[in-house]
């Protein structure tokens, strides 16, 4: 602390300071660089920007194609979250309080999806998908969203769950409350933070989620970013900016709300 | 292939007796045995038969695919592609994510603190198309950098700075440093930093403290971080096939590959099980890493 402490100035500290700069600018210049494109008038990605325009999000909105897949995207989304909230919470709820035999084991196992190729999961998917003739419907889609999306919500519940003080739930039992009272009116409120974190990085995984859905997906039906991996095959234009910046949005609001919600530290811990 | 986690012999407890509310990890379970012990298996499976089973009844079992892979040299080169661009990319996010990670770690202001953070985890939010893209409007020749490098003098033309493993791995360290990052600043910020102090109170300059004190403390934070970027790395897909052109092949492209143009799900599955086989002794190196120095409850 006397160090820091100390204001003069010091060419290690002023060296390392610039080091950390340029790799956050490397981190964060990229981002901000699909911006520029999105408002350049000019047909394809050229530098520098000529003007100021919003036809390439007028050409994002009224395209079927963007739509249909941003819409389908964002249904997936919808339904992973709900189901991998429910299958997650539970499943912390179950790792922490159920003295499960191996439940450090399980919790390895639950979180492989994680770092197992998601190309392969999609693969995978594909293959049993195709072995038992259930073709390639949209819940199939849903499930395998669902399977890389549990590890996060039980990542974030079993997060609140490991900072839990029993003794909160013990009064309210000792005070007359049924352990379905205790549950719904002590533990509920309390790991919810976690919950919401883990349901909003479920959503946010879905929606970017690409190498399960590339197997997964229909032609004609395709998820936002299997579209615009096709389009970028052939062409790159101000539309696949305008498009990355609904992604980018999502992501920044997501990293605000959680950080408001329960502190992006929570997310670091684990 | 999940199988071979499930036959690991579990470490016995003394048994306390399960509560009931053990039922609640039934869903998690069953999601996991139909979603993903058994397209696995099914993956295995492909790889040992002959043709499609659901196509053709007269299917046998065979060891033709992974003959085929051992006897093409281009697949093995895809392979060794494959481990040398997630070896690169590794140790480049390594060197970018460590001093950041420190930065982090160390940083005393909340307010700094929680916008290094933010800085870090949302471009890991963005979708990988999207960050691609970004690369890809950086990089070509008529991008962000040529333009300025031919406009400012300093080059007669556009430098190649992608369609290629260069660009590959830049793009692909962007994607994954963030995950390096929040590894080390979580095993960087458990570390006393009086340690350090005391050291320099004892003569050490501040870069002999960094390297005898926090560098080998960090060490299990090094290696997570490591086996982690790597995993993910090696199973990209989006990235070196876009930032790669024709110049790089590696095994998840392949895989797509036969799915995609070849519809030859046999060579896929032997494909997939081999490029698992990578991934599952890193998952078991790091599991093993973070559950020896960092205790059970942080594992993956």
């Amino acid at each position: 602390m006397s160090a820091s402490a100390r204001r003069r100035p010091d060419p290690v500290r002023i060296a390392y300071l610039a080091v950390n700069g340029a790799i956050v600018f490397f981190l964060i210049a990229p981002i901000l660089i699909v911006g520029v494109f999105a408002v350049n008038p000019t047909p394809y990605i050229s530098f520098p920007p000529t003007g100021f325009s919003l036809r390439w999000f007028e050409k994002f909105f009224t395209s079927p194609d963007f739509m249909n897949s941003l819409w389908l995207s964002l249904r997936v989304a919808v339904a992973v979250l709900v189901l991998s909230v429910l299958i997650g919470a539970m499943c912390a709820l179950a790792l922490v309080r159920g003295n499960l035999p191996g439940s450090r084991f399980l919790t390895a196992f639950f979180m492989s999806p994680l770092m197992l190729p998601a190309i392969l999961t999609g693969l995978a998917l594909f293959q049993l998908y195709l072995l038992s003739g259930v073709g390639r419907p949209v819940w199939g889609l849903v499930m395998g969203h669902t399977l890389v999306a549990v590890p996060y919500v039980l990542r974030t519940t079993l997060a609140v769950l490991h900072n839990f003080d029993r003794r909160v739930e013990e009064a309210a039992a000792i005070l007359g409350a049924s352990p379905i009272r205790v549950f719904f009116e002590v533990t509920l409120p309390l790991i919810r933070p976690g919950v919401i974190a883990g349901g909003i990085f479920a959503f946010i995984v879905s929606f970017d989620q690409f190498p399960i859905s590339l197997f997964l997906v229909l032609p004609n039906s395709e998820t936002l970013p299997v579209v615009l991996f096709n389009y970028m095959k052939f062409d790159l234009d101000g539309a696949i900016a305008a498009a990355s910046m609904v992604s980018i949005v999502m992501a920044l609001s997501v990293v605000i709300i959680l950080e408001k919600l329960i502190g992006l530290k929570a997310y670091v811990k684990l | 292939m999940a199988e071979a986690v499930a036959t690991t012999p579990l470490p016995r407890p003394r048994h306390v007796g399960m509560s009931p509310i053990a039922w609640l990890a039934a869903p998690a379970l069953l999601l996991f045995v139909i979603f993903f012990v058994l397209p696995f298996g099914t993956m295995a499976l492909f790889s040992f038969l002959s043709g499609n089973p659901v196509a053709n009844p007269n299917v046998t079992f065979t060891l033709r695919h992974y003959e085929r892979f051992l006897s093409d040299s281009l697949y093995f080169e895809s392979l060794v592609a494959t481990l040398r661009i997630g070896f690169v990319t590794t140790l480049v996010s390594l060197l970018i994510g460590y001093p950041l990670a420190h930065w982090m770690a160390r940083m005393h202001s909340r307010v700094g603190h929680a916008m290094l953070l933010m800085a870090v985890i949302a471009p890991m939010l963005t979708g990988i198309v999207v960050r691609t893209f970004a690369w890809m409007t950086l990089l070509q020749d008529s991008g962000v950098i040529n333009t300025t490098l031919v406009s400012l003098g300093w080059t007669d033309g556009p430098v190649r700075l992608m369609y290629n493993e260069f660009g590959t791995v830049v793009a692909l360290v962007h994607i994954y440093v963030p995950y390096m990052v929040l590894t080390l600043t979580g095993v960087i910020g458990r570390i006393d930093e009086r340690l350090e102090q005391a050291a320099r109170n004892l003569g050490a300059n501040r870069f002999r403290a960094f390297i005898e004190v926090t560098l080998p403390l960090s060490l299990p934070g090094i290696l997570a971080g490591s086996l982690l970027v790597f995993a993910l790395s090696i199973s990209a897909y989006v990235t070196p096939f876009l930032m790669g052109g024709t110049d790089v092949l590696t095994l998840p492209m392949l895989i797509y590959q036969q799915v995609g143009s070849s519809f030859n799900l046999g060579f896929a599955g032997a494909l997939g099980v081999i490029l698992l086989a990578v991934s599952l002794l890193v998952v078991f190196a790091y599991n093993h890493v973070l559950g020896r120095f960092a205790g059970g409850e942080k594992m993956a």
